[in-house]
């Protein structure tokens, strides 16, 4: 399990998260579902250790331990499709990056960069550095965003068979319904309904 | 069809220097009608005149020396003010007390007229240096300048995305600063090197090392050899051209090692 305890975050006078507490889970797909701008991206920030909260603690998870996918894809313009994911192997294991291609979707592309991808090619590629990174958790803000139903739904219950433990942000009900848990979410400051 | 589109191809490429060349003819030839004595040989050759002087200049074995010598010294200087440039720049972007200290001298550099450059290292150094320090001084605060705004403007979810996937600082200076930096570094280079190109050549003529093509150029204009003068400053002018093809290439050469990282 990873505890959050007392988490307050806020940017200039809007508190996002206020005395926010939770426990997740270090297993199966946990969704976080609630409007936007209620806090769910700062709560994995913090998970991430990319935002450091004002006061409070994350017990049972170190940020090295997790891997993150941002909103934003953040592909290297200059890296092909298989160095994306090479690039964040200890080496450069092109089976281990092809099996992540396979997972993602993304097979035949390895040679392309990232500006000749579509929108929802681009997504997934982020998604497979995303897991090819590894970690105790991994922290998907939006992970289809972009991407056709039937294959977020194809590539969404490979994950489950992979059984990576997974905490994502979803707006979209396909995806919501594949997930083990979901966690109903209103703010701002982030509030557990 | 195709033979209509490569004459007018060539005719593009041809006719613009062939109009120069024609307008160097003229004024050559009203010269001549004009001014009374020598007025070719002591203002302004003819063309034909100024290219027998450089075949003439180009049998002489000194001639390669002297554009060697002339092409090693500006080329250290601007290779030692590149890598000068390329490790300030870091460091002044780093550390504010590092950026407090050099930003001034380099600004200082950057706005000191090079005469006045010249005449103190001629005071303070060997003459066969000056040329050398004059095109390093050049190219420092053009390369500096260029890669800290490059550095200041590097993705910075980029920057996020490396912390977050913990790469290493050789990764990141590999995967992101360097290709992000190319296009600075690269725009850097090539404006700086007609500058440092120049400014050595200045130098030369100023400080008269031997062998050099600046102290060729102050000798011709000594001696009033003006067709020679004239086929020194063509050859200047040609290295400079051919120089900067060359580094083009060179970098566009060197973009795929840092791509296949």
């Amino acid at each position: 399990m990873v505890e959050l305890q007392e988490i307050c975050v806020g940017f200039g006078d809007k508190q996002v998260l206020d005395h926010f507490s939770l426990s997740l889970p270090l297993e199966g797909i946990t969704a976080l579902q609630g409007p936007s701008g209620c806090g769910k991206t700062t709560l994995l920030r913090v998970l991430s250790g990319l935002e450091r909260p004002r006061s409070g603690r994350v017990l049972g998870l170190s940020p090295q331990e997790t891997a993150v996918l941002f909103q934003e894809n953040r592909l290297l313009p200059w890296r092909t499709v298989r160095q994306q994911i090479t690039d964040v192997l200890p080496r450069s294991r092109h089976e281990e990056a092809q099996r992540w291609l396979e997972v993602v979707e993304l097979t035949g592309e390895e040679d392309a960069h990232p500006s000749t991808l579509s929108g929802g090619m681009a997504r997934r590629l982020a998604l497979g550095r995303c897991l090819a990174l590894g970690g105790r958790l991994y922290l998907l803000d939006e992970p289809f965003a972009g991407v056709d139903p039937e294959r977020a739904a194809r590539i969404m219950g490979r994950l489950k068979e992979l059984a990576l433990p997974i905490l994502l942000v979803s707006h979209e009900p396909a995806i919501l319904a594949l997930a083990d848990r979901v966690l109903l979410l209103n703010g701002p400051p982030l509030t557990l309904i | 069809m195709e033979w209509s589109k490569r004459l007018k191809q060539l005719i593009s490429v041809l006719l613009p220097p062939a109009i120069w060349l024609g307008a160097w003819q003229l004024g050559a030839y009203l010269v001549e009608l004009h001014v009374e004595g020598r007025g070719n040989e002591l203002l302004l050759p003819y063309p034909a005149t100024v290219l027998a002087a450089l075949l003439t200049l180009a049998g002489e074995p000194a001639f390669w020396g002297t554009i060697f010598a002339t092409l090693g010294r500006i080329l250290a200087g601007m290779a030692v003010g590149t890598l000068l440039g390329s490790l300030l720049a870091p460091l002044t972007c780093r550390w504010s007390w590092a950026d407090r200290l050099l930003s001034p001298a380099i600004r200082v550099i950057r706005a000191t007229p090079v005469a006045s450059f010249i005449l103190l290292l001629l005071l303070w150094t060997h003459r066969g240096t000056v040329p050398a320090i004059i095109a390093g001084l050049m190219v420092l605060p053009v390369v500096w300048e260029n890669l800290c705004r490059g550095l200041g403007e590097t993705d910075g979810q980029l920057l996020e995305l490396a912390r977050a996937y913990r790469f290493s600082r050789g990764k990141t200076l590999r995967l992101i600063y360097l290709p992000s930096l190319r296009p600075y570094f690269l725009s850097a280079i090539t404006t700086s090197m007609g500058l440092a190109w120049k400014s050595g050549v200045a130098a030369e003529v100023l400080c008269l090392p031997r062998p050099g093509m600046g102290t060729e150029i102050y000798n011709s204009k000594l001696y009033l050899e003006i067709p020679d003068l004239f086929a020194w400053t063509a050859v200047v002018v040609a290295l400079s051209l051919m120089l900067e093809r060359l580094l083009r290439w060179a970098l566009h050469r060197a973009k795929g090692g840092v791509d296949r990282g």
